[in-house]
């Protein structure tokens, strides 16, 4: 950290928001109708102005990194539609981001709650086999019936609340897309170039399906697809949990690893990694070669910001006569600024009928693991959604990222709707011989 | 300072939810949008109807605390920050839209709706409320009403003033007024209702609004003219006015205004003009028609370099969407936005801009400026840094300077956004020390012991105990 900056009661040990970033903010309030936590209390200091004035007052040291501050940091959903909203180029959601290092600094946790976090964030999710492993449990629990067996008895009622959540939004487990896909797919038909998939974790692990339709449209659509199995889990989960150190050991991993690859670019499948990946430049900013950097940035695609681009060849397209709705990831349309691009794709298959919901682009009350931590919360933020989808009595809820997907699919059986889920490549999918 | 008792009977009346008196929420219910100001609360109640908001000015006047009220704090003169403590009431929480009264063409509603959510809800009726401050998405037509506010669509349709039909508000001693009514005509006695309006909760707290609304226009078009001098931008104002044509909008940015938004919202500004003139003309479709095509010569003649019509609807929206970002937009560019309400007759637009620019470079400082041009009402904003202390001195001196001519001119220190606490000494410049004196003694009619939003408009007379 540069010396020079202004801590206040920022611990000058670990990450802490930058002074001149938190400056920025001239409180105009534009942030506050977008704010999903704010429409849940309307207390100010849970709006994207509130939270920057509290980290402010922290930094110029007329206020202690409090409880309450704490709270406020991890209680922001982190949507960044406050960011979409802000003229002034603040960005309250990562600035809350780098105050959850310091909440663990700041306000040490009970051991085992430390201990625990740590060994998930910086054990099991740093590598794919941990983590594959970690799962086998689940998937053994579905396989032999336990999964039924608990939910119906009720047993899981007894325990703390966000597990029973937990296992009723497992999807049906597989085995893991990284033990599966080849590294390399080739490209089918004209050959228009050459890309690496950017398998994310959850992606693998709970929708090998959709990342395996993914790798084909890629091919189908003329690009050969390199998997490399040695790929690390983006870091994504880290940044939210605070623990931006390790999110920067996987950015090293993941930087050399794919730039060591020819390829046009890095696509990925998953609106969360796609956003963590393009956060690499700022989060390396101290470490790295700025040239490489950009290089490594430039290349980071979601698929529908790649196919976008390189022109989607539809002339064997498949139809599809269905009406279809689009919930927009806030990683995908808030944090990288994508949301013409998913419509443009599903308006390319034949047949199909884009119906708009209302507030498409409000968050679904996933984010991360805020949607286990706070449950009622939660629920109130997805029921808002819930109505819109409802409203459009379209058959289909199309979505980008997998933490939208899990929320949403269990949202929708536990409301009884008749809405199926799909991710954006299943849907292509679909339409793709 | 607060008893414990005082805030156990308030949270007992108004439940635990809509009274906060920990220091994080006092933080954050001490400012509003104006810079470098902000006050610190003892108490911040959030009233759910108006006996709540009798109850708390009553257990504010027997604990002495002084109340200010507080709409979503978007206000840019500092009027709802609690300058001497005390007790906030926030409104927000009093959002019903009680009526819509298509016969009498009026809405009533509770003090915290948001501006935006009354005109979307009178739209699906087929109706119009016009005035649109920059803040519309969030602010409150109890904030609009108490500072007055203005907005792109003044020039043609006026400010919030123009469209309060009545009031209903608690004054100190913990009365209620009802002021006003739907008769289109009223003299029946002193106009409170106008007294009230832009009284900047210092004589008393609104709870209930009744609005005029009218009918649509039938027909809008969007013009977007840019110019290679700004002084020629201003000659262009008035020289449509001259025509005798008003606009429903006629908004300038200058280049560093156009090169902000533009960053924030794309929507393809060139970035090497002087100034834009953003004009629309509403009305019946022939009127429209005409009136574009002869604006659309006024501006050649006025050496506009280009003149764009937006396509369509949508296009004009983005337009407009894009203008109402400029002053935050502009706050992108250094870490403290000065923000200033300028207004001249319009005749002296281009004088004022001349004047600007010539401050500018005297003071050695970067501003940006915007604003109604139709209006003769500009925001010159100096971009600067709070922790540059010399650079504040001159940041200061820009307005002092500024507003000396402008009163000469015979313009006003605020056109839209209240005297609150920035602008106090401003005020006594422009109305002199006979209206000082006036205005004083209106207030303590109201409010002998000066417990309403103290140290607002006038420095506290401190009656209190």
């Amino acid at each position: 950290m540069n010396p020079k900056e202004q801590h206040g009661n920022f611990s000058p040990e670990k990450d802490a928001p930058k002074y001149a970033d938190l400056l920025q903010c001239m409180r105009c309030g534009f942030c506050l109708p977008t704010c999903p936590t704010f429409a849940l209390t309307g207390r100010e200091r849970s709006s994207p102005r509130g939270r920057v004035a509290l980290a402010r007052a922290v930094a110029e040291g007329t206020f202690e990194f409090t409880s309450a501050i704490r709270e406020e940091a991890f209680f922001c959903l982190d949507c960044r539609a406050c960011t979409s909203a802000c003229p002034s180029g603040v960005r309250a959601g990562e600035l809350m981001e780098i105050c959850r290092t310091q909440a663990h600094q700041q306000q040490p946790q009970p051991k085992w709650q430390t201990a625990c976090r740590d060994m998930i964030l910086q054990k099991m999710l740093t590598d794919p086999k941990h983590l594959e492993r970690a799962m086998l449990p689940a998937r053994l629990y579905q396989k032999l019936g336990l999964q039924w067996l608990l939910r119906n008895s009720r047993i899981l009622k007894l325990g703390p609340q966000w597990l029973d959540k937990a296992t009723a939004m497992l999807p049906p487990l597989g085995q893991p897309l990284r033990q599966q896909l080849p590294e390399l797919t080739p490209a089918r038909g004209k050959k228009r170039g050459r890309v690496a998939f950017f398998l994310g974790c959850v992606m693998s692990l709970m929708y090998a399906e959709v990342s395996q339709q993914t790798v084909r449209i890629l091919s189908h659509q003329g690009f050969d697809v390199l998997t490399p199995p040695a790929q690390k889990c983006c870091g994504a989960p880290h940044l939210s949990e605070g623990d931006r150190q390790t999110t920067r050991q996987l950015a090293i991993h993941n930087l050399e690893l794919f730039l060591a690859l020819d390829v046009d670019a890095i696509v990925t499948d998953c609106a969360g990694c796609g956003s963590a990946l393009k956060d690499y430049e700022e989060l390396l900013e101290d470490q790295q070669d700025t040239h490489k950097l950009q290089l490594f940035r430039n290349k980071i695609k979601d698929i529908s910001e790649f196919l976008s681009e390189t022109g989607l060849r539809t002339e064997e397209l498949l139809p599809i006569e269905q009406a279809v709705t689009y919930h927009e990831p806030c990683h995908l349309c808030h944090a990288q600024g994508i949301s013409r691009q998913p419509r443009e794709l599903i308006r390319a298959i034949p047949g199909i009928e884009l119906r708009e919901m209302k507030e498409a682009s409000w968050c679904c009350g996933s984010a991360a693991t805020w949607g286990l931590k706070f449950d009622a919360a939660s629920q109130q933020v997805l029921d808002r959604k819930l109505a819109n989808i409802a409203a459009t009595d379209a058959d289909l809820l199309v979505t980008a990222n997998p933490g939208c997907q899990l929320q949403l699919d269990w949202g929708i059986r536990e409301a009884g709707m008749a809405q199926k889920v799909i991710h954006l490549t299943e849907l292509l999918g679909r339409a793709t011989p | 300072m607060i008893t414990k008792t005082a805030i156990d009977q308030l949270t007992a009346k108004l439940g635990s939810q809509n009274v906060f008196h920990q220091p994080e929420d006092l933080l954050t219910l001490g400012y509003d949008a104006t810079p470098q100001l902000a006050g610190s609360p003892d108490v911040v109640v959030y009233p759910t109807c108006s006996d709540e908001v009798q109850y708390a000015l009553q257990l504010a006047r027997d604990n002495d605390l002084p109340v200010t009220p507080r709409g979503s704090g978007t206000g840019l003169s500092g009027g709802s920050i609690p300058a001497e403590g005390g007790m906030v009431i926030c409104l927000n929480r009093m959002k019903r839209i009680l009526e819509i009264d298509e016969e009498n063409l009026t809405a009533s509603v509770e003090a915290g709706v948001v501006t935006l959510d009354l005109f979307n809800t009178v739209a699906a009726k087929g109706l119009f409320y016009p005035p649109d401050p920059g803040s519309q998405k969030i602010s409150t037509l109890g904030g609009n009403v108490m500072e007055d506010a203005g907005g792109l669509r003044g020039l043609k349709y006026g400010v919030t003033r123009d469209y309060v039909m009545a009031l209903r508000c608690i004054l100190a001693d913990g009365s209620e007024l009802a002021t006003g009514g739907k008769s289109v005509k009223d003299v029946a006695g002193y106009a409170f209702k106008d007294l009230l309006v832009g009284s900047e909760g210092t004589l008393g707290i609104i709870t209930e609004i009744t609005l005029k609304l009218i009918p649509p226009p039938q027909a809008k078009r969007t013009l977007l003219a840019y110019f290679a001098d700004i002084r020629n931008a201003g000659d262009a104002v008035s020289q449509i006015i001259a025509a005798k044509i008003i606009p429903s909008t006629m908004e300038i940015m200058d280049r560093a205004t156009i090169n902000c938004v533009e960053d924030y919202s794309k929507i393809g500004l060139p970035r090497q003009i002087a100034a834009l003139l953003l004009i629309e003309v509403d009305g019946h479709p022939a009127l429209v028609a005409e009136e574009a095509a002869a604006i659309e010569q006024i501006l050649a003649r006025a050496r506009a370099t280009e003149v764009q019509v937006a396509k369509d609807e949508i296009a004009a929206a983005k337009l407009a969407e894009a203008r109402r970002t400029a002053l935050s937009a502009l706050a992108r560019v250094s870490p403290t936005t000065l923000l200033e309400d300028a207004t001249v007759p319009r005749s002296m637009l281009a004088e004022t801009f001349t004047l600007i620019d010539q401050l500018t470079q005297k003071y050695q400082l970067q501003v940006g400026t915007f604003g109604h041009a139709g209006d003769g009402n500009l925001h010159p904003t100096v971009l600067c840094d709070e922790r540059n202390t010399d650079e504040m001195h001159r940041a200061h001196a820009f307005y002092d300077q500024l507003y000396e001519q402008v009163l000469a001119w015979g313009g006003t220190v605020s056109g839209e956004h209240g005297i609150g606490l920035a602008k106090k000494d401003y005020l006594a410049r422009q109305i002199g020390s006979g209206g000082i004196a006036v205005m004083k003694r209106i207030k303590s009619a109201f409010d002998p012991t000066g417990m309403l939003n103290p140290g607002k408009i006038l420095s506290t007379n401190k009656n209190r105990t």
